[in-house]
């Protein structure tokens, strides 16, 4: 092809019918013709399933890698071949991850195991269906780094019995994750006999244990033609923070039930604990509820786009087996628009232009504190989320970014300044009474809202009960707001948009001229982001949440902007390990490999180096700098 | 040539792609105003929806109010030349189009199977997306032209839910779907400019095939044709070359036994870019940007074909690790080249460009006490040398070669080393620079891959900033003599299977209309067919990124 003109005219027109007779004839012919075309064009597709297909399962004895130092280094394989999988788990740091924080003593002889040889003993008297589920879940796992074209090879060095024991001590008939839950596990992975080993997993409740069949996960590796795990294994470990979070938000752009699931994979992968669902804002209200079905109706984009009952408690399910808590929020009284308009009343300023002066982003629309119906639509709500959720100890309320101008301009009046906060702290209160309903009588020992104007040191001491009260902090690190609020007796969950915003760095959506932050946060930045340095008291924070906000991601690109950085923060909760240049090598390969992982359970994580990099890690390990800058 | 096609859609029926909602469900509905597709207050139910019949169809569904709504309804890039696409639309059924080819068959015989395996893809592309009589005259001077005019054809194609509730019975009945065809559209079109490229990197991370095919889908689908096949570099060798089995096949440059581009996967790709209208230009980096694969050398009694490979601390040899650069000084290097030249030309189609890379950065490498000219010598000898051979195989001197800007191709020294005539240099260098309207002044023709706004891979590392769509929009390049056109680069340290598409798409599709329309207007303007050209890149398999929340989407022009 030349570098030739391209350029065509096109006329399409509705015909008369007179030609009827003709059309039937050519339609025959050119139906035939295209019947020839197409099956000559099957055959012309075969190559498409070509050498990479074909090769898929053959050994790659291209090279070999053998320990130096604290890592593996290529060489050109000559006869005997030892894998890089292999390489990595007795040379340098096994790459856990996250790192456990207490002891960890590996052994570096390793054996090869059939799935089939794996058994589970169960030592608990009331949670043994979920136990089993977990261990399910666990061997699924096992069986995904098993390549799809590749069977499993015997041989007789291959273990013939592998027991895995989860032996939990807790009284709970259904375990629910709350704070003070103890998530800590003790592992003990050793020989029991001629070719049989035994795991046995120690913990004081289920989260516990489903974190150590996590970390046994991770001492299991394919290896060229079968799974080889780690002969001897002693490990004790605990997270250093209760709330470990990522947030997604389904209201900017939907995500269907498979991606949150995808997600909660990803999250119990890295022992993170909390989905923080941000259901509904402004734009969409996703959330079926049976006995509100206006909401839906005209908040959601489609009705195929909806979450009905059932998807909710399915998911809520889904993320218990894999130790993760489903915390829903309903943003509110800021942050809802579309949804709302059936009432009478509901919301204000709902998809108002010019949208700048109501509310942070297009489209704007905020609750009618004034509306009494409102109060008794928002019970209903809460009274079905609670119930879907098993709220136990953690719900969200939302309560950011209230635009004062549109309440003003909108509500009864004129209203002052500290009058339209005052309504706004008025709305909070009944809100809780709402959820007190909703949970029959209790409030859940954490509320949590977002940091905003009503959490200012002056108006929360006024408004805001820091027994009841968890502020999710979400301003730039150098705002300051938490060491005040901290100060004030509230508790604190962290999300500095400069290091934890997973969404920022992408470019303005609503063309103005910078987007709403930036840049992109490497996952550089998100490991090395450790805010309680500074802050006391450091019991009341009670962890961290990254956010991905939906503006900018939906289902196609949710993988790839959520992973592996997600996985970065994980360790910075679990392990919290201190900041130096080696610890951030030994992170960084050991990240590499948690990425695979990632990959092999069918997360589309984004990439982190070339592949050298990861045949190569001794040679990658400074800050990369490209040639084509 | 002149290529003329005709369509004939028959006989409007139900089309059973898609079957997402169930009848009880509910629908919004949009009218186009203003060439904005408003949406509806409030939804109704399907029953309801179904019980109006076939009026105002094209407010069923927004895809169908897209359709017509505006001058340019929801066509991506926007054609050049005169343009109307009336109100009227017809539903039809993918499987009752017929293509009377006989006009093309008036020529010769390979235009007539490239054109027939052309509606063998539109027919694809439809059904994803998933009657009256319609005719359809497709006029093109050339065969690519006819490809273009299919693939707008593709998108005066809209699907809406079918309006008749005799497609089920009850409550749980799944939907059917109708496809919808604009019927009173008139257009000419043409590219402003002829070259329009997309570089993919498969050195650093390797990319399977597959993942190579689907970018050229939606290379197809944005009229883009130029895939520059950036396929080797220092850090692997994955393409195999019969003659120099040690490059890839044998262990010294591919990651692994699977991960290389055997002869006849360049073949297949070849065939499925050349019918999607898109050529390959493959780019073996050299003389730098060369170093695993080419470690065999010595062994082999040919001396050091590539110095520093690998070699520590990078930092002082090249700009990321690993170093790696071939070594002019052995005349055994080009016994090599030579070789790997002609294993290329046995594959590509004869004539058919070749980039020749040159980004050198072993200044600093090798023989203390020669000075900055001596180097620059060295590598104008190396590449006179390369590229005699490279004519030798060829058997003219004909092929043209395009190289990265450089520190040979200075404005004031570019002359010395390289003749106008022969080279098309490709820029890379942001938008402020005088560089290339400097190479354009002096006679050469220039490629643009402005860094600043087309490198795809800015905004993950060091201090660079990613790019969004607006800002690839709205870069504009000269329209003169000499600028044959641009190219958006995906450098793949940071990037493989997994990440490719959301990097590389929509982003990609905006420069496509820069590059093919080059509209005055800016981002803003085209806005609605962009997003709606999105929706059609994941409906064709691509995992493109998301631009803005679907509220954006469902309600055209409030969130600006």
């Amino acid at each position: 092809m030349g570098f030739g003109s391209s350029c065509f005219q096109m006329f399409v027109s509705a015909s008369a019918g007179c030609l009827r007779k003709l059309l039937v004839a050519l339609t025959l012919l050119t139906a035939g013709l295209i019947a020839i075309l197409y099956y000559g064009r099957l055959e012309d597709l075969q190559p498409s399933f070509g050498s990479n297909t074909l090769r898929h399962c053959a050994v790659d004895n291209l090279w070999t890698w053998e320990c130096e130092g604290q890592h593996c280094v290529r060489r050109e394989s000559r006869g005997a071949r030892t894998s890089l999988a292999t390489c990595r788990m007795k040379c340098g740091s096994v790459p856990l991850w996250p790192q456990p924080t207490g002891v960890t003593d590996l052994a570096s002889q390793s054996i090869p195991f059939r799935l089939k040889v794996l058994r589970l003993e169960v030592r608990s008297s009331y949670i043994r269906r979920l136990l089993q589920d977990a261990f399910d879940v666990f061997r699924s796992n096992l069986e995904n780094l098993v390549p799809s074209s590749c069977p499993e090879e015997a041989s007789k060095e291959h273990l013939h019995d592998f027991l895995v024991t989860l032996e939990v001590r807790s009284e709970d008939r259904q375990p629910l994750l709350k704070l003070a839950t103890n998530e800590s596990y003790q592992l003990l992975l050793q020989s029991a006999g001629a070719a049989k080993l035994r795991a046995e997993i120690r913990a004081q409740s289920f989260f516990g244990a489903r974190h150590g069949l996590e970390t046994l996960t991770q001492l299991v590796w394919w290896d060229d033609t079968s799974l080889r795990v780690l002969t001897r294994a002693h490990i004790i470990d605990a997270p250093r923070f209760a709330h470990r979070g990522v947030l997604l938000d389904t209201a900017r752009n939907f995500l269907p039930i498979r991606s949150l699931r995808a997600a909660v994979d990803g999250l119990a992968a890295c022992k993170l604990n909390t989905l923080h669902w941000h259901l509904s804002d402004s734009q969409s209200f996703p959330f079926d509820a049976q006995r509100l079905p206006n909401m839906a109706r005209y908040g959601a984009y489609s009705s195929a786009l909806v979450y009905s009952a059932r998807d909710v408690a399915e998911l809520v399910e889904y993320a218990t087996v894999r130790g993760v808590r489903v915390v829903v929020e309903l943003d509110a009284p800021a942050h809802a628009g579309n949804g709302w308009q059936w009432g009478p009343n509901l919301s204000v300023c709902v998809n108002q232009q010019p949208w700048s002066m109501f509310c942070g982003e297009p489209p704007c629309g905020q609750l009618n504190p004034d509306s009494e119906e409102l109060y008794v639509v928002l019970g209903e709500l809460y009274r079905d989320l609670v119930a879907l959720t098993n709220v136990t100890d953690v719900f969200h309320v939302g309560g950011d970014e209230l635009n004062l101008q549109c309440w003003a301009r909108e509500l009864r009046g004129p209203l002052t300044h500290e009058e339209l906060l005052a309504k706004w702290a008025k709305f909070q209160k009944r809100v809780l009474q709402l959820l007190a309903g909703a949970m029959g009588g209790t409030l859940p020992r954490a509320v949590v809202l977002w940091s905003s104007q009503m959490t200012r040191p002056h108006y929360a001491r006024m408004y805001l009960d820091p027994r009841v009260y968890v502020i999710q902090t979400w301003g730039a690190s150098a705002w300051r707001e938490a060491p005040a609020l901290l100060q004030a007796g509230f508790r604190v969950i962290l999300s500095h948009l400069d290091a934890w915003y997973l969404d920022c760095g992408f470019g303005d959506w609503h063309g103005g001229e910078t987007g709403a932050c930036s840049p992109v946060a490497s996952w550089q930045t998100i490991y090395q982001h450790r805010p309680w340095t500074e802050l006391v008291p450091r019991n009341l924070i009670l962890g961290g949440e990254a956010c991905l906000w939906g503006e900018m991601v939906d289902e196609n690109s949710l993988d790839a902007k959520m992973w592996p950085r997600a996985a970065a923060f994980s360790e910075r909760m679990w392990t919290d390990p201190a900041i130096d240049d080696a610890t951030l090598r030994d992170a960084q390969v050991r990240l590499a490999v948690q990425r695979e992982r990632l990959v092999a359970r069918g997360i589309a994580a984004d990439a982190m180096w070339p592949q050298w990099c990861d045949q190569n890690p001794d040679k990658c390990l400074e800050p990369l700098d490209t040639s084509h800058a | 040539m002149d290529v003329v096609l005709l369509l004939q859609l028959l006989s409007a029926a139900l089309c059973l792609c898609g079957a997402e909602d169930s009848r009880s469900g509910w629908q919004w509905s949009w009218a186009c105003k203003a060439g904005r597709c408003i949406k509806s207050d409030y939804p109704v139910s399907h029953a309801y929806a179904a019980s109006r019949g076939t009026s105002n169809i094209t407010r069923s569904s927004q895809s169908a109010c897209r359709l017509t709504c505006g001058q340019y309804g929801a066509l991506w890039p926007r054609p050049t030349g005169p343009t109307t696409i009336g109100e009227q639309v017809v539903t039809f059924h993918p499987s009752r189009i017929r293509f009377d080819l006989q006009e093309v068959a008036a020529s010769n015989r390979g235009p007539t199977e490239f054109v027939a395996a052309c509606t063998q893809l539109f027919l694809d592309n439809l059904l994803v997306e998933c009657a009256n009589s319609v005719a359809v005259n497709i006029r093109a001077e050339t065969v690519y032209g006819a490809r273009h005019g299919l693939e707008t054809l593709s998108q005066l194609v809209a699907r809406v839910p079918a309006p008749l509730a005799g497609a089920g019975r009850g409550r749980s009945a799944s939907r059917k779907h109708l496809l919808l065809m604009a019927s009173n559209v008139r257009l000419s079109d043409a590219p402003v400019f002829r070259y329009r490229g997309l570089m993919l990197d498969t050195a650093r991370n390797f990319l399977p095939l597959y993942a190579m095919k689907r970018t050229l889908d939606a290379m197809a689908a944005s009229k883009l044709n130029v895939l520059h096949w950036h396929a080797t570099d220092s850090q692997s060798f994955p393409l195999e070359s019969p003659r120099v089995p040690q490059l890839a096949r044998r262990r010294f440059g591919a990651y692994s036994a699977r991960q290389v581009y055997s002869p006849q996967d360049v073949e297949h790709l070849l065939e499925y870019a050349r019918l999607r209208g898109v050529r390959i230009i493959m780019e073996v980096d050299a003389p730098s940007h060369a170093g695993n694969g080419w470690q065999w050398g010595e062994a082999a009694g040919l001396g050091q074909l590539a110095v520093c490979v690998n070699q520590q601390p990078w930092r002082k040899y090249c700009i990321q690790p690993p170093c790696g650069q071939l070594n002019p000084t052995n005349p055994n290097l080009y016994r090599v080249l030579r070789d790997l030249y002609r294993d290329i030309l046995d594959v590509f189609p004869l004539g058919e460009a070749l980039h020749m890379a040159e980004i050198v950065d072993w200044m600093a490498a090798r023989g203390q006490g020669r000075t900055q000219d001596d180097f620059l010598q060295l590598w104008a000898d190396y590449q006179s040398t390369a590229l005699r051979t490279l004519d030798e195989e060829v058997g003219n001197s004909n092929t043209p070669i395009i190289l990265w800007s450089s520190q040979l191709t200075q404005p004031d020294i570019i002359g010395r080393f390289l003749s106008k005539d022969r080279y098309i240099i490709q820029t890379w260098v942001p938008a402020s620079s005088s560089l290339p309207t400097e190479l354009l002044a002096k006679g050469y023709k220039v490629i643009y891959s402005t860094k600043d706004t087309w490198y795809l891979d800015h905004g993950f590392w060091g201090s660079t900033v990613y790019h969004n769509w607006r800002v690839v929009y709205d870069n504009r390049i000269p329209r003169k003599g000499g600028v044959l056109g641009g190219e958006a680069c995906m450098w793949s340290e940071l990037v493989d299977n997994q990440s490719l598409d959301m990097k590389v798409w929509p982003r990609t599709a905006a420069m496509a209309e820069r590059l093919w329309t080059d509209p005055d207007s800016k981002s803003t303007t085209a806005e609605a067919r962009f997003y709606r050209h999105r929706q059609r890149l994941v409906t064709r398999g691509i995992k493109a990124d998301a631009l803005a929340p679907a509220y954006c989407y469902q309600n055209e022009g409030e969130c600006q």
